[in-house]
């Protein structure tokens, strides 16, 4: 007798989630199995790769970065350069210069950046703030109301600030929301559900569920997305069945393995290999535990994460 | 330099200091009753003061509004000494937690609950009998032909009057033995204590003075409370409470515990409890009852371990550190001399027995009072307290655990909160339309608003969650008259304007408080949560959930459950039980047999310890959610959209 496989695709799915608009839309989320089990069932929407460019870009210095972004002097160059990356699904504005406690820009021009960059590019936008709830909030509901229409997801919602990020970006301006929490199930769920409280619908959420580097306390992230994953694949849970995604270079790009210079650490390598190795080290370390997207700086992670995808779907 | 504390309705205290001491800490060094449940940390905003005139070094709290600190108002722990400086006191609604209640046995319930135990444990085949006696001797004067001596005279009479064949004189009663027989004229009151064939004297006195008394005391970490109780009938004679003077050593049982480990440590905090609480209590309370403290011969504690090891001034610091081993769990010997208790000194006092360093006496009282260990019913016994303790079982197995709760159900911790005394509001409902509320008042009918007791706070957050006005996680969401918002953006909803209330402060509930009271819930219903699963049980096997402690008897069953505070069984199913710990002590007291029964109780109990328990920490955060993160366990709670 023929070895017959036992396929096991789960009740629960995962809420397919659009991005953008036209055809460079992208879809995250849709699977009932677990991560790149294909064999279980068909894996319709591979995960996807958002390429983060930030308003603090110019002070980038490693060089692949400066090679591939040479000439660059804008937000929409950078912008519009990241779209041709190989490997690139969507592009992530960080606006972390807006932080009150660092350069604070204005609100007026980050919005200006953003209005340009979406006039420049067709890919779908993601947007990052700097962490500030009080200048986030104001931040992402002007950016959300003055890229109306164009289908943003806005990172992130947080328990303190959920009301007005929730209420103005996805019930206002009908853009979709990341709902961020600490690396814990309970707490993800907590805002998950507070959201929907607000009438978001819950097709309108991806959660950013907490990152961290690998080798930071990464095996709390682990330990989350495989809990996340199992509530919402085992049990049907829909209040966790929203797509996850985990913004990984921003993490990756500031830790030690990546910033220490080749002068203080001689022996640990070129300091861009160590840099690209960290972000695709974790990118895949999320995506294997069930992120439906990472974000990411590096042309050669980029393109090193997307084959790893293709591969494996 | 001096500082003079003006203390409301109280003489002012003046304290010899140093520039730059810490003003809370010299009101501790000066006995200055500031209630700080943070122990000086700056996060509870209890122990403000009103600076009247000279300097102090503060810094700013988000517990005092600007208009506050142009009054004066300062956080003494955040206050540093400069100079010469005059400070007020107030007796605001926190002090209220420490000033003594000696109540009122006028409350039916209050007895009722009393001799509902006893009937239960007699039913249960216990017997409420003791060996105190007491007996009035009449004896023949001595003469120049009768020449027995003073001790032989009384012996042979007792021996007469019980039959029995050993009678003791212990010095104690020895060295009054001929001036009492003879103030007496040879006819007096003899009390003592029979065992087996030998009478224990214990006092004389007048022979209209029979009355032998008994107490039984719960000492909470929070609040302490007991009764005294008629030995021969069982009858109650008296009952007081008042908070534990202990309090300003910190307000959980870690920070009392580091306090007891400083040099003399120990001592400061047996004097907190025995001079400062228990005696001004028990001289109440003999004195309501009109009997003489020496009339007291026995005395029965239910407290947790930390609480019994401090009471008895012994090392506690093995209760905080691994292997968490404490001196003893279950310990006789000790006599109400030992620790100049006002009793008569020769009083045994009885400590119910611990059986782990975080479930105490209290609560194998607690137990023993609510009778489950007698039932073939699935039994959830809930103790509310500073601890909160948890028993599930029947006859055939008992399990227990503790969390900490932290004292927000004895209204520590919230910043209008109070124990269930006069003018506690105990429990509320608000008009979902117009949020406005309705409150129901401890004391007579004028009795204005003084502060929210543990059943109050559940009703308000429970009413605030449906009506929509906080949300899950216990923030404010919608906005009102009554909804107000301070500087930093906190909100908190008013119950009382200043005016209505009895204090001329504003009474209200914030968000700090809910948040507080969230993880009070939290803790107590994720140990629930974790016992259960822990023998692969489920809520729907409860038969019964008894709920116990001081947080008000009027806690609103629906309300709690509508929180996710207690599991979603059938509103039938519950049932208060008031203070259990001290209704427990009072058995053991009283019955020689229910105080065995204690001990084979506590024997067959097994402890769960949470703290090494992996899921714990998980079902604590899902928890920490109105009603809870996984609302398939509350199908009842309700919020109206």
């Amino acid at each position: 007798m023929s070895f017959v496989p036992k396929t096991q695709p789960f009740s629960g799915k995962i809420n397919a989630v659009t991005l953008g608009t036209g055809d460079k839309a992208v879809v995250i989320g849709g699977q009932n199995v677990l991560p790149f089990y294909t064999f279980d069932a068909p894996i319709e929407h591979a995960p996807k790769i958002g390429v983060e460019i930030s308003d603090a870009a110019n002070e980038w210095d490693v060089a692949g970065l400066r090679t591939f972004y040479e000439g660059c002097t804008t937000m929409a160059d950078y912008a519009k350069r990241a779209e041709s990356m190989e490997g690139a699904d969507f592009l992530c504005l960080h606006f972390e210069s807006a932080d009150p406690n660092g350069a604070n820009r204005s609100v007026e021009d980050c919005v200006a950046d953003a209005k340009a960059v979406a006039e420049a590019v067709a890919m779908p936008i993601v947007i990052m703030g700097c962490k500030n709830i009080e200048k986030d909030g104001e931040l992402f509901s002007k950016i959300a109301e003055a890229l109306q229409g164009k289908n943003i997801l806005v990172l992130s919602a947080r328990a303190e600030d959920y009301k007005t990020v929730g209420a103005s970006v996805a019930l206002a301006y009908g853009q979709k929301v990341g709902a961020e929490t600490a690396d814990d199930i309970n707490l993800a769920k907590q805002l998950n559900i507070m959201l929907k409280g607000l009438t978001v619908a819950p097709e309108s959420i991806v959660m950013n569920i907490g990152t961290a580097a690998v080798g930071y306390g990464f095996e709390y992230v682990a330990s989350t997305l495989d809990r996340v994953r199992a509530a919402a694949l085992a049990q049907s849970d829909a209040d966790l069945q929203m797509p996850i995604i985990s913004p990984v270079s921003s993490d990756t790009w500031g830790v030690k393995e990546s910033t220490a210079s080749e002068e203080d650490e001689p022996t640990w390598g070129c300091r861009e290999e160590r840099g690209i190795d960290m972000e695709i080290a974790t990118a895949a370390a999320n995506l294997v535990g069930g992120a439906d997207a990472v974000i990411m700086r590096h042309p050669a992670a980029v393109s090193t994460i997307k084959k790893f995808i293709t591969e494996l779907i | 330099m001096k500082v003079t504390f003006q203390i409301e309705d109280a003489s002012p205290v003046v304290m010899e200091c140093n520039a730059g001491d810490n003003l809370l800490e010299l009101a501790r060094r000066g006995n200055v009753a500031i209630d700080a449940p943070c122990s000086g940390n700056g996060s509870c905003g209890k122990c403000r003061v009103k600076l009247i005139s000279g300097q102090l070094e503060c810094l700013p709290s988000r517990h005092i509004s600007d208009e506050e600190w142009a009054q004066g108002w300062r956080l003494s722990c955040n206050c540093r000494v400069m100079g010469d400086a005059t400070v007020f006191v107030p007796d605001i609604a926190s002090a209220y937690q420490s000033r003594m209640k000696t109540a009122d046995l006028s409350s039916p319930q209050e007895i009722a609950i009393f001799q509902e135990a006893q009937d239960a444990l007699r039913e249960s085949g216990i017997h409420f009998q003791n060996a105190f006696r007491s007996l009035v001797l009449e004896m023949t004067a001595p003469t120049l032909d009768d020449t027995m001596p003073d001790n032989e005279r009384l012996t042979r009479a007792i021996q007469e009057a019980l039959g029995v064949e050993q009678v003791e004189i212990p010095y104690a009663v020895m060295v009054k033995l001929a001036a009492a027989l003879r103030k007496y004229n040879f006819r007096l009151c003899v009390k003592g204590e029979l065992v087996g064939n030998t009478f224990r004297c214990m006092e004389l006195s007048s022979p209209e003075d029979t009355v032998i008394a008994a107490c039984a005391i719960d000492i909470g970490t929070t609040t302490v409370s007991m009764v005294l109780a008629d030995l021969e009938s069982g009858r109650l004679l008296a009952k007081g409470s008042s908070g534990n003077g202990q309090i300003r050593y910190g307000a959980d049982v870690i920070n009392r515990i580091i306090q007891q480990s400083r040099p003399g440590g120990r001592k400061k905090l047996q004097d907190a409890i025995i001079q400062e609480t228990l005696t001004p209590i028990l001289a109440n309370l003999c004195r309501t009852a009109g009997i003489s403290a020496k009339s007291i011969l026995q005395l029965c504690v239910g407290a947790n371990t930390t609480m019994n090891h401090l009471f008895v001034g012994v090392d506690a610091e093995s209760v905080r550190m691994e292997p968490y081993i404490p001196s003893f769990f279950h310990w006789d010997g000790l006599l109400a001399g030992d620790l100049h208790l006002p009793a008569n000194p020769l009083a045994p006092v009885r400590i119910a027995p611990n059986i782990g360093s975080y479930v105490g006496g209290d609560i194998t009282a607690g137990t023993l009072a609510s009778m489950i260990w007698d039932k073939d019913e699935m039994s959830l016994f809930i103790d509310l307290g500073t601890n909160g303790e948890i028993v599930f079982g029947n006859r055939d197995f008992l399990m227990s655990c503790a969390c900490s709760a932290g004292p927000a159900f004895e209204g520590g911790d919230i910043s209008c909160g109070m124990r269930a005394t006069d003018g506690a509001i105990e429990a509320c409902t608000l008009d979902k339309e117009t949020m406005e509320p309705s409150l129901s008042i401890v004391g007579d009918g004028d009795q204005k608003p003084v502060g929210i007791c543990g059943s109050g706070i559940i009703d308000i957050i429970s009413e605030l969650f449906r009506c929509s006005i906080i949300n899950a996680k216990g923030l404010f969401v919608r906005e009102g008259r009554r909804v107000r918002r301070d500087a930093h953006g906190m909100g908190r909803f008013v119950l009382a304007e200043a005016e209505e209330s009895e204090t001329g402060r504003e009474i209200s509930l914030n968000e700090v408080d809910i948040d507080n009271f969230i993880r009070a819930k939290g803790a107590i219903f994720s140990a629930i949560d974790t016992l259960l699963s822990s023998v692969d049980m489920t809520v729907d096997m409860i038969d019964k959930v008894y709920v116990a402690g001081g947080i008000g008897s009027g806690i609103n069953m629906k309300n709690a459950v509508n929180i996710g505070m207690f599991p979603d069984v059938e509103l039938e199913k519950f049932a208060y039980i008031g203070n259990a710990s001290l209704t427990g002590a009072y058995a053991m007291v009283m019955s020689d047999q229910a105080n065995a029964k204690c001990a084979e109780v506590a024997a067959n109990m097994t402890y769960l310890e949470l703290s090494t328990y992996p899921g714990y920490m998980d079902a604590f955060v899902a928890a920490c959610f109105l009603p809870h993160t996984d609302t398939r366990l509350f199908p009842h709670s309700l919020q109206e959209m």
